[in-house]
């Protein structure tokens, strides 16, 4: 057998071949299986396509035109009244700030309550747990219009939502983080004859407090994105200012406001990434 | 007939190939050798593009291999299959499909998406594989085969592309003597048996004296020896390979007492091989 | 670390220099700590987080809390439609009146999240190849893909949901749009960094072989990075169950809108029926997402 080319391949030849390597040619099975999935995920988006109406799309053009001609086309800006927009933005922050502050105070309680390693009652541990999975389980916005139907309108509804939101995802990541802790650090520490108080310090602290702190960082930069529709339900911030402003059609003004916004989150990404530097190093979490 | 016309490449301000002027005529085995950083994998990846040359031309049967462009540049490539010292496969793929994709060129968008492949280029790519003796891997997923059964499927994947010239990157400096042996009797069996130019980097002087009809010397970008290996003196090469010179005499891979083998013995010591693995 | 002198001492001078360390460190702490407090100070004055509305509000909370919880009257829990068709108050039928029209919602909300799911899952997988530095075919073509991508998942789903809602008008298309472009952008950055760190090499071979850059995305690239894909697809499909489920606040479908009207409209039970089921799609839905992910990893870790 000597050189071959493509084009010497007869039939025959591919029969020779099927019958030596019949797996060469694909498993039957397999294929079916291969095309049959392929179907469904074809057959479903195209039947989710007619029951949402896709169509629609096409016939929305001379709306969507307005809309993003007034998106870049900005008009009067000399009336567009910067100051709510700052306090607003200023208020969104805030929010945030004190929501993830509450939520991480909370957490690190609860977090130890929700790790295997530091909760031997199982009872109790899954108690927390489910209780964490409600927290997280309602969306940021939800929180705040249920808080804004509990205290009213403003501020003090967007912290409560945000504190609750963090609770539930702080607790969990930082009991996940205590459970992956290093035995053999606790055990070097408790090995020198130190308090449990020292054990604490020496052992459990340097572990968790870089992980608690970056995962709070990230936190915060997302309670920031989370905190700005906030508003939409009253629950304070630049939100309420974005919602006002889009309901009265000034959609140069929202694109404004939602432009102001994504820098506010950059620079504190870029202020977070200095501080995790800072204490964490390069490694990062 | 492929000819350089003083073909140069720089990385930056550094000139990793020095205007290499040379002519290979088709079906000749030429082996280039020369210490780490010579250059020999840059003005090779010239050939089929890989790298582009920042001056100086590449003629293949007088058409200038520089300029191409789009599908012409993919059809040369096609035509010059490279077989590479870390065999680039795709771990995750199984064994026929890569070497099935040694047809992608011949494939239009939907079909290759789609990974459709005909039972032809089944056929042929299990013939190439039967002929270096690894068939009976086709359906293995290509990570789990040893360093030297991943060259051979390397070399069957360069053999569907039904390929003009043969480049290879250094293609035994990854593996041990016996498989080393292997791979480049296999090529040597293909520049024979099917004509191919083979064109081949080496990092070893023994096995580029013992496979090739002509030997390049390589030294800072530039040719410094053209010869047979038996115009290459051991001064000459001393000074090619300046401090590693003796490394590359004592990785005497090859035994000449063996003597070539043709592609059967190839096939033949690798199901051996397999057998005694099994 | 000036250099020792002869005659000093070199444990001194160490010592010295540590010290000089540990204040310059001590001051920046310091510094960091007051930026913080004053930081904290300032955002409670702002968010109007003051002592006497929490006083007035905390009460309040507990009050609605309670208000929203079912009352079960134990002898009638599974009691079933009397002779008029109603529930009796105290049951679980009672509780849960609306139970087919909340799941037929919570339905559509799934529906809506698989979509955006896919929709964006095969946008980013193509938008990912583009943006990945080493892949790119031009390096402007990733600069752009990048800057889009940031773009999508800059602005949350709701804001997108909201001018979807006055392009295309009311109705879930709104919110999988919405859904759509910002898992996208999200997935697509994600998908951009699993790319960065794939092997080149299988990528040289085919372009060796004479392959366009589509079949060397497909064949060189894909193989690699499909099973980390599919994960982070896994992952993102329980966030876009949660953003499904609350689209509906603007108008853009699913039980977001019945959530927006009980909460709104009501302070009773049926405000923690709603919540209840939301929170058990949820979370049923992250733990057969979770499974599927860990199945896949350990699959691949066998390997
Ligand atoms: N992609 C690159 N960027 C910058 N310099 C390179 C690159 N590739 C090769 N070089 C340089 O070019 C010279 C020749 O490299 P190479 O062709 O790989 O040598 P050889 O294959 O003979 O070992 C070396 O000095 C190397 O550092
Ligand atoms: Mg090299």
């Amino acid at each position: 057998m000597t050189a071959l080319s493509f084009a010497d391949i007869t039939d025959d030849d591919v029969r020779a071949v099927r019958q030596s390597h019949p797996q060469a040619f694909g498993d039957p099975v397999m294929r079916m299986v291969r095309i049959a999935s392929w179907t469904i995920v074809i057959g479903y988006l195209l039947y989710s396509f007619h029951l949402f109406e896709f169509a629609k799309i096409f016939d929305s053009s001379e709306r969507a035109w307005r809309l993003v001609s007034r998106i870049f086309y900005w008009q009067d800006m000399a009336s567009w009244h910067y100051d709510q927009i700052y306090v607003g933005i200023a208020q969104t922050v805030a929010m945030a700030f004190l929501g993830t502050f509450l939520g991480t105070i909370f957490a690190l309680g609860i977090g130890f309550l929700a790790a295997k390693n530091t909760m031997p009652f199982g009872v109790i541990r899954h108690a927390v747990r489910r209780l964490l999975d409600v927290f997280r389980g309602i969306d940021g916005v939800v929180w705040g219009l249920v808080f804004v139907r509990a205290v009213g309108l403003g501020p003090l509804a967007g912290v409560l939502a945000i504190w609750i939101s963090d609770v539930g995802n702080l607790s969990k990541l930082y009991s996940e983080a205590i459970e992956n802790i290093d035995r053999k650090q606790v055990e070097g520490v408790r090995a020198t004859g130190a308090d449990p108080a020292r054990i604490i310090r020496y052992g459990y602290l340097p572990q968790i407090f870089p992980v608690f702190l970056s995962l709070s960082l990230y936190s915060f930069e997302s309670s920031t994105r989370s905190a700005t529709i906030l508003g939409l339900v009253g629950a304070g911030g630049v939100g309420m200012i974005i919602i006002e402003r889009f309901r009265a059609g000034m959609f140069d003004q929202v694109a404004f406001v939602v432009l102001n916004i994504l820098i506010v989150i950059a620079v504190i990404d870029w202020g977070s990434g200095l501080i995790r530097k800072r204490f964490i190093g390069e490694r990062g979490h | 007939m492929l000819e350089f016309r003083k073909l140069t490449k720089e990385f930056n301000a550094k000139r990793a190939v020095s205007e290499v002027t040379l002519d290979i005529p088709p079906g000749q085995m030429v082996g280039i050798i020369g210490r780490s950083g010579a250059g020999k994998s840059t003005l090779l990846r010239m050939i089929n593009r890989l790298n582009d040359a920042t001056s100086g031309q590449l003629l293949h049967d007088g058409r200038d291999v520089t300029a191409l462009k789009g599908r012409e540049l993919r059809q040369w490539r096609n035509e010059c299959a490279m077989v590479f010292q870390q065999f680039n496969l795709v771990g995750r793929l199984n064994v026929l499909t890569n070497v099935m994709s040694g047809r992608l060129f011949h494939h239009g968008f939907g079909t290759s998406m789609l990974g459709l492949f005909s039972a032809h280029e089944r056929a042929f790519a299990v013939r190439a594989l039967d002929r270096l003796g690894m068939a009976h891997v086709a359906l293995q997923q290509t990570d789990t085969l040893s360093g030297g059964q991943q060259q051979r499927v390397a070399i069957a994947r360069a053999l569907v592309q039904e390929p003009k010239i043969l480049l290879a990157d250094e293609p035994i400096a990854s593996l041990d003597p016996l498989n080393a042996k292997i791979v480049m009797d296999a090529l040597r069996a293909i520049n024979v048996e099917d004509g191919l130019t083979v064109v081949c980097n080496l990092h070893t002087l023994d096995t580029a004296r013992h496979y090739c009809d002509r030997i390049i010397g390589m030294q800072d970008g530039r040719v410094v020896f053209d010869g047979t290996a038996a115009q290459l003196t051991d001064r000459m090469a001393r000074e090619i390979y300046g401090a590693e010179a003796a490394e590359a005499f004592n990785e005497a891979l090859t035994s000449t007492s063996l003597g070539r083998a043709s592609i059967r013995d190839v096939a033949d010591a690798t199901r051996a091989q397999a057998r005694a693995t099994v | 670390m000036p250099p020792i002198q002869p005659g000093q001492d070199p444990v001194a001078l160490f010592e010295a220099h540590r010290a000089e360390i540990r204040r310059q460190k001590l001051w920046i702490n310091l510094l960091l700590l007051g930026g913080f407090v004053a930081m904290l100070l300032w955002s409670i004055d702002v968010s109007r987080f003051w002592p006497d509305r929490l006083a007035a509000g905390v009460p309040r909370i507990f009050e609605y809390f309670g208000s929203v919880l079912p009352s079960f009257q134990w002898d009638l829990l599974f009691e079933t439609r009397n002779a008029e068709g109603r529930f009796p108050p105290g049951s679980i039928g009672f509780w849960y009146n609306d139970f087919w029209k909340y799941l037929a919602l919570i339905w559509e909300t799934i529906l809506m999240a698989i979509t955006a799911t896919l929709i964006a899952t095969a946008l980013s997988v193509v938008l990912s190849f583009l943006a990945a530095r080493n892949l790119t075919p031009a390096p402007w073509v990733s600069t752009a893909a990048r800057r889009f991508l940031e773009f999508c998942r800059g602005v949350p789903e709701i804001l997108f949901a909201l001018i979807f809602v006055f392009a295309v008008g009311i109705g879930p298309l709104a919110g999988i749009l919405a859904i759509t472009i910002h898992a996208t952008g999200a997935l697509g950055k994600l998908f951009a960094e699993v790319n960065e760190n794939a092997s080149m090499k299988p990528v040289d071979g085919l372009t060796a072989v004479g392959g366009t850059w589509a079949q060397r995305m497909r064949y060189g690239v894909l193989p690699q990075v499909l099973p980390n894909f599919t994960s982070y697809a896994l992952w993102r499909f329980e966030i876009n169950v949660r953003a499904s489920a609350v689209v509906g606040f603007v108008g853009a479908g699913g039980i977001g809108a019945e959530l927006n009207h009980v909460i709104s409209f009501y302070s009773d039970d049926r405000v923690t029926a709603v919540l209840l089921l939301v929170v058990l799609t949820v979370t049923a839905i992250d733990l057969m997402s979770e499974r599927a992910r860990h199945a896949l990893i350990g699959k691949e870790a066998l390997k």
